[in-house]
């Protein structure tokens, strides 16, 4: 039978899949589910020197407080390379460092969301962005979104009739779970529609560095008129996670508030790791290293979408992102993601069900892949045993639908 | 029972006997029902005066620590809950009742930042808590992250665990074994700085309007927590002996607060260390009312006269206690580390909280910490910070004797980082504001650490990241501005008049 269960069980699904995904952290499993950087594209030995260097020359200072904004020659350095990459104008007094681009979502929640506020977001979205807000009591509302971005008539119509819009969360470039891009034209259109709404824009932006080919779109945050966007990035992908390094660009009106809200958080982010990302991105090519961080997950996405090609039963469908760490996939109607991963960790292979990026629920017959994180030749067999899970399942409800016609 | 009597101490004997007695029975070195020698056996022991050992007794009788029986001496009082309450009577915590029903935070108006005070180049800074830049072990440091670089390599780059890297954990149980705390690795929580433990308890226990009780005075960083997270902060006076806790039993009837947060030893400002009795009874009014109890604990390490007492989480025996604690005291504050030991369920709900504020605390820092726990580079360290410290305290306390107008008093902390001096009654605190800038020198305003006005005004002076020559000035400078102070008539004596 269907159990009639309460609706707050919904909120139970991550941590269920939490519990599955321990298992994958057995070796002999192919892992496709985390969000983690290859580690063998960290920058170690440069970073063991800049360590060295700056304890020698600059000791006490690495090892005392600093002030809540961050390190003055960080914030400049983000400040020139967002104005090159994204073609902004935020100055160094518009940023924030954070520890990690998970406070900066967390910083937004507590300066922007009241209880009740709705947030509005793309369909699917960053899942630990639906926990943030979500412990704020904000109210999601999903905006239909399809290959080219957000859906500007489908936006204006909700903003209308949400319950307080607050805030609109969105991640253009290289989106997670689905590696989405917009295209300018649809970036264009959203501006022109949020320009005409009181609401926040938060653009998330922790893989538009990665992308692979084509030439890279200008953020929402450079097409911004109003002052109503804050970005949201971070060192994780471009150097390392470890350092939990990231930032916060928004109008100084309203940085203002992340400052005050951050120092009650933490005071400020650890000296010696904005120190050690500082002194590496003055002392070594930081282009350089994004390079082979690109060469190395190009070829993996490339090794990827072959063998699932290859693989796949028809009516699967994928994504074929043009950067990022991640694709998607669409199973046919009668397949759960959730099932599909229980027999998945039976043939040792594992990833996120697509379902739990969905806030409102539903589109359960989906999956989220990292192709980042595994090397070449686990990523052929992890998706040849993906695919014949797939074909298990599928044989198996051919099966149960003759059987009960 | 080894006592030993320094004549040359200012101490006085009787006090020196109590302390050391007291140190003992908290340490369970004399167990409950430990028969004392006989006053006058002891006193001929010691070659002192009858009634100094019967003034030390007393004293220790009147703090409930030991009995006496006519017949059969003097005999250290067995553990409070045999006397007090049957264990059986104390309830488990509800942990799941008390987590907040996570809602919006308020943006309160935070005091400014003081960190900028330090930045001076001319002025003298009393006001910060930092620890002395010359002190931080740098060169160790520098060994330490070389060896991880290249034992490691990408692993200290890479994320790691919510609850903290698992040897870090496995290292802090140990460091917190040598304060007394026994508990499993597991019970621990890596932070980013102690700062984030105020952060993650206001928002797993506190709702919008609950109580929150808090010493008057208290650490202006943790008033702010817990205004943003629209608490209603209620404060218990603090003496000699820290929370004046028959105020606090009035406060929890009344009230009915979710949290007590304290600062038991060498308290924030003032400096004061929560007397044994008052530590046990303050745990026995949590069990009775059920309040759990955030015990932050930055600077027991760094005592440089008298005992240590035991912590609340050492005495707690129901799981009650959640302890906070810091590497930016002693190690370093630009690494942000801290920790956490709590009962497991508190502990759960921090890590899924925490999770969502910054995933995990960062890597290198963690290892960093760990190694330097486990080569035994910490204890040396310590020791030497510990010496530093207690010689500016001296500097500090030595020029105030001196230095100070009439009317100025302060108790001379035994650790910690802070001198609490009460101003003379006549100094407006607005005044010497002004002069003190002018003059040079900057100083935590006591306003800023108390919950509601203060009937009388304080200054904190912090000791730790000035040299000896420059606290000696600085505190030249402040009673100069405090003596051009004291000429102005206050502006606030007036009387209230109605208006008509």
């Amino acid at each position: 039978m269907n159990y009639p269960l309460a609706q707050r069980m919904d909120r139970m699904k991550a941590s269920e899949i939490r519990e599955m995904l321990k298992l994958t952290r057995r070796p002999e499993v192919i892992s496709f589910a985390g969000g983690l950087p290859a580690p063998e594209a960290f920058p170690v030995k440069e970073m063991q020197e800049v360590a060295a260097r700056m304890l020698a020359t600059r000791g006490c200072e690495v090892m005392q407080y600093s002030t809540t904004e961050g390190e003055p020659d960080l914030r400049e350095w983000i400040a020139a390379r967002m104005a090159a990459r994204l073609q902004t104008a935020v100055t160094p007094d518009e940023v924030l460092i954070t520890s990690g681009s998970q406070q900066g979502l967390d910083l937004s929640g507590k300066v922007l969301l009241d209880e009740g506020d709705s947030v509005l977001c793309e369909s699917p979205t960053y899942l630990a962005a639906i926990q943030c807000f979500t412990a704020y009591r904000a109210q999601f509302v999903e905006v239909p979104t399809d290959d080219d971005g957000m859906l500007p008539e489908e936006l204006d119509r909700r903003l209308r009739s949400a319950h307080r819009p607050k805030v609109v969360y969105v991640i253009p470039d290289f989106q997670n779970p689905t590696g989405r891009c917009w295209s300018l034209e649809r970036r264009r259109r959203f501006m022109e529609v949020v320009a005409a709404h009181e609401v926040v824009v938060l653009e998330d932006n922790p893989y538009g560095e990665l992308r692979f080919e084509g030439v890279a779109l200008p953020a929402l945050k450079a097409l911004d008129r109003r002052n109503q966007v804050v970005m949201l990035a971070t060192f994780s992908k471009i150097l390392c996670p470890g350092l939990r390094l990231g930032w916060v660009a928004a109008p100084a009106p309203l940085l203002e508030k992340y400052v005050l809200v951050k120092q009650g958080a933490d005071l400020h982010t650890s000296t010696l790791t904005q120190r050690l990302a500082a002194d590496y991105v003055h002392e070594y090519d930081l282009d350089a290293a994004i390079g082979r961080i690109r060469e190395l997950y190009r070829g993996r996405r490339n090794l990827m979408v072959a063998a699932l090609e290859r693989e796949l039963p028809p009516g699967v469908r994928f994504t074929r992102p043009s950067g990022g760490l991640f694709l998607w996939v669409e199973l046919p109607e009668q397949l759960s993601g959730r099932d599909l991963l229980a027999r998945c960790l039976q043939h040792d292979v594992a990833f996120v069900p697509g379902g739990s990026f969905f806030p409102c629920g539903g589109h359960e017959n989906t999956a989220r892949l990292n192709f980042s994180n595994m090397p070449e030749a686990r990523i052929e067999e992890g998706i040849r045993r993906f695919a014949l899970a797939i074909r298990e399942m599928l044989a198996e409800t051919a099966v149960a639908a003759t059987a009960n016609a | 029972m080894e006592l030993v009597v320094d004549r040359s101490s200012q101490e006085p004997v009787y006090r020196q006997i109590s302390r050391q007695i007291r140190g003992m029975v908290a340490s369970g070195a004399l167990p409950g029902g430990f028969r004392l020698p006989p006053e006058r056996r002891l006193a001929r022991a010691l070659g002192v005066n009858r009634s100094t050992v019967l003034q030390a007794y007393d004293e220790l009788k009147a703090e409930g620590l030991l009995d006496a029986h006519v017949g059969r001496g003097t005999s250290v009082r067995p553990p409070r809950q045999e006397i007090l309450e049957p264990a059986s009577e104390v309830v488990p915590l509800p942990w799941r009742q008390l987590f907040r029903q996570v809602g919006p935070e308020a943006l309160d108006p935070l005091v400014r930042d003081l960190l900028a005070m330090s930045e001076r180049q001319d002025g003298i800074s009393l006001a910060v808590g930092l620890p002395a830049p010359e002190l931080l072990p740098v060169q160790e440091v520098r060994d330490v992250l070389r060896t991880l670089f290249g034992e490691v390599g990408p692993a200290l780059l890479q994320h790691s665990p919510t609850e903290g890297h698992t040897p870090l954990r496995e290292s802090i149980a140990g460091l917190l074994a040598r304060r007394g705390i026994l508990c499993d690795p597991s019970e621990v929580l890596v932070l980013s700085g102690s700062q984030q433990g105020l952060d993650l308890a206001a928002r797993v226990l506190v709702d919008p309007g609950d109580v929150v009780v808090v010493e008057e005075p208290s650490f202006f960083g943790a008033l702010q927590c817990f205004r943003a997270a629209q608490a209603r902060l209620v404060g218990v006076p603090v003496d000699g002996e820290g929370m004046q806790t028959d105020v606090l039993e009035w406060v929890l009837q009344r009230h009915r607060p979710k949290l007590i947060y304290t600062l038991p030893t060498f308290q924030n400002p003032s400096g004061a260390v929560m007397s044994l009795q008052r530590r046990r009874h303050l745990l026995e009014l949590a069990y009775r009312y059920q309040v759990p109890v955030l015990e932050d604990d930055p600077y027991s390490d760094l005592r440089y006269a008298g005992e240590a007492l035991p912590t609340l989480r050492t005495l707690d025996t129901h799981g009650y206690v959640l302890y906070l604690s810091t590497f930016s005291k002693v190690l370093s504050p630009g690494l942000r580390l801290g920790f956490l030991a709590a009962p497991r369920p508190a502990l759960r709900q921090m890590t899924l909280a925490k999770q969502a504020v910054d995933l995990h605390t960062n890597t290198p820092a963690q290892w960093l910490a760990d190694r330097f726990l486990r080569e035994g580079l910490f204890a040396p360290h310590l020791l030497r910070v510990r010496a530093a410290y207690a010689a500016r305290l001296e500097a500090m306390d030595a020029t105030l004797r001196s230095c100070a107008p009439a009317g100025m008093s302060w108790q001379r902390p035994e650790g910690g980082f802070y001198v609490w001096c009460r101003l003379p009654a006549e100094v407006d605190a607005r005044a010497l504001a002004t002069r003190a800038a002018a003059a040079g020198v900057s100083y935590l305003p006591g306003r800023s650490c108390a919950v509601s006005p203060p009937a009388e005004d304080h200054v904190r002076l912090n000791f730790s990241f000035c040299g000896p020559e420059l606290i000696r000035e600085g505190v030249r400078r402040l009673c100069r501005a405090l003596g051009e102070a004291q000429a102005i008539p206050r502006a606030d004596t007036a009387e209230t008049r109605p208006i008509v």
